[in-house]
């Protein structure tokens, strides 16, 4: 079952806090760990964790490898690894997931897709590739 | 040859037995050289340009975080920046106050600050620009309606408060380390009620139309303004103790 405390102790140091009182509108894309408390409109990608906050407004589609999620989404989750729906979420959107933990009172509004693993292998070949390939670009 | 600038708060007769104890430390050391009081002179910038010509191996501040400012802000983005940053580097003593540039590199008292000009452990440190002006601390504006556009996104501040993009972390409570050769800013929102928010950015552009961006508590621009980072853009002496990598 998801365990609330172990889930939030990898975001101490997130690399990106996203406050209460701040508004994000556009692509918004991180390498590290990012938390949201704030809200958030267009896209929401990091190739590390997301925290969703039980007071966060999200309007996007977002990409993680492991995600909690306890606020409102009004967009597609992807979470390549393992997702957490807290019981203050209200998700509108499908959800994909390597696995998948719900707390008693999430709302979820939407279709539930197990990645497989064929899929999870493919994303990581897609990510390397692309890491690979901007290794290559020259230092501007 | 080591050119010492003192501010001109120390004429006050209360530092008078730090300067003695100073100096004879300095002698010491062997690293006595040619001292400037900023009080006497009225060209500040021409001074130390004119030091920097004549060959000054070592610059140093001798007083708290506005006077390192002053010589930076003397310095930049002038004639004699290319030959400052190839053959002149910047020390610090700390005396009084207001020493948080200091101590981040890990100087923290005056006779500290003599050990480690003796042992020139060299940093390179990143300048941030706004528009046209360097800062070597921070940059702040108010938070209500404050718009920072980075890459694709942009953030809006909505609540009453203050966004700080930090350089070199100048010792604020419950701000995290800033790494001053990363070629990255922090950018922190901190409103009245406690509510944070911190990521970090190369380049982006901050709008406010209610209010001016403060650069290093001095000079005020007015907004959109482009702000960066410059790399590995001043020379400084620091102590091991420095609390960035």
């Amino acid at each position: 079952m998801f365990n609330k405390e172990s889930g939030l102790e990898k975001f101490k140091d997130a690399e990106t806090i996203i406050g209460a009182s701040i508004k994000v509108k556009g692509n918004f894309q991180g390498q590290g760990n990012i938390v949201i408390e704030g809200s958030v409109e267009g896209s929401l990608k990091t190739g590390a964790n997301l925290f969703v906050g039980d007071q966060a407004k999200v309007i996007a589609n977002i990409e993680a490898k492991d995600a909690i999620v306890n606020g409102e989404v009004r967009g597609n989750i992807k979470a390549k690894n393992y997702l957490a729906i807290g019981r203050t979420a209200k998700i509108y959107g499908d959800l994909q997931y390597g696995e998948i933990s719900i707390e008693k009172g999430a709302t979820i509004n939407g279709q539930l897709l197990l990645l497989s693993e064929e899929h999870k292998r493919s994303d990581k070949i897609r990510e390397e590739r692309g890491l690979k390939e901007n290794a290559k670009e020259p230092a501007v | 040859m080591h050119v010492y600038i003192y501010d001109d708060y120390l004429n006050k007769g209360k530092y008078n037995r730090i300067i003695n104890r100073l100096e004879i430390r300095l002698t010491d050391l062997g690293l006595n050289g040619k001292i400037i009081r900023l009080g006497a002179i009225k060209n500040i910038k021409g001074t130390i340009q004119n030091e920097i010509k004549l060959g000054a191996k070592t610059i140093i501040a001798v007083g708290n975080n506005q006077t390192v400012n002053k010589i930076i802000g003397a310095i930049i983005d002038t004639d004699v920046f290319g030959d400052f940053q190839k053959k002149t580097l910047l020390g610090i003593i700390p005396i009084g106050d207001d020493n948080s540039i200091a101590a981040s590199f890990g100087i923290k008292d005056p006779e500290e600050a003599c050990n480690i000009l003796l042992a020139r452990r060299i940093e390179k440190i990143d300048l941030g620009l706004a528009n046209k002006h360097y800062f070597l601390n921070h940059a702040t504006i108010s938070g209500p309606g404050t718009i920072i556009n980075i890459d694709d996104y942009s953030l809006e501040a909505t609540a009453r408060g203050e966004v700080r993009i930090i350089n070199l972390l100048s010792g604020r409570k419950g701000y995290r380390q800033s790494n001053p050769h990363d070629g990255r800013l922090d950018i922190y929102v901190r409103t009245k009620s406690g509510d944070d928010t911190h990521l970090t950015a190369e380049k982006f552009i901050i709008t406010n139309p209610a209010d001016n961006l403060l650069v290093d508590d001095v000079v005020e621009i007015k907004t959109p303004v482009e702000i960066g980072v410059v790399r590995d853009r001043v020379n400084v002496i620091v102590g091991k103790d420095r609390a960035f990598e």
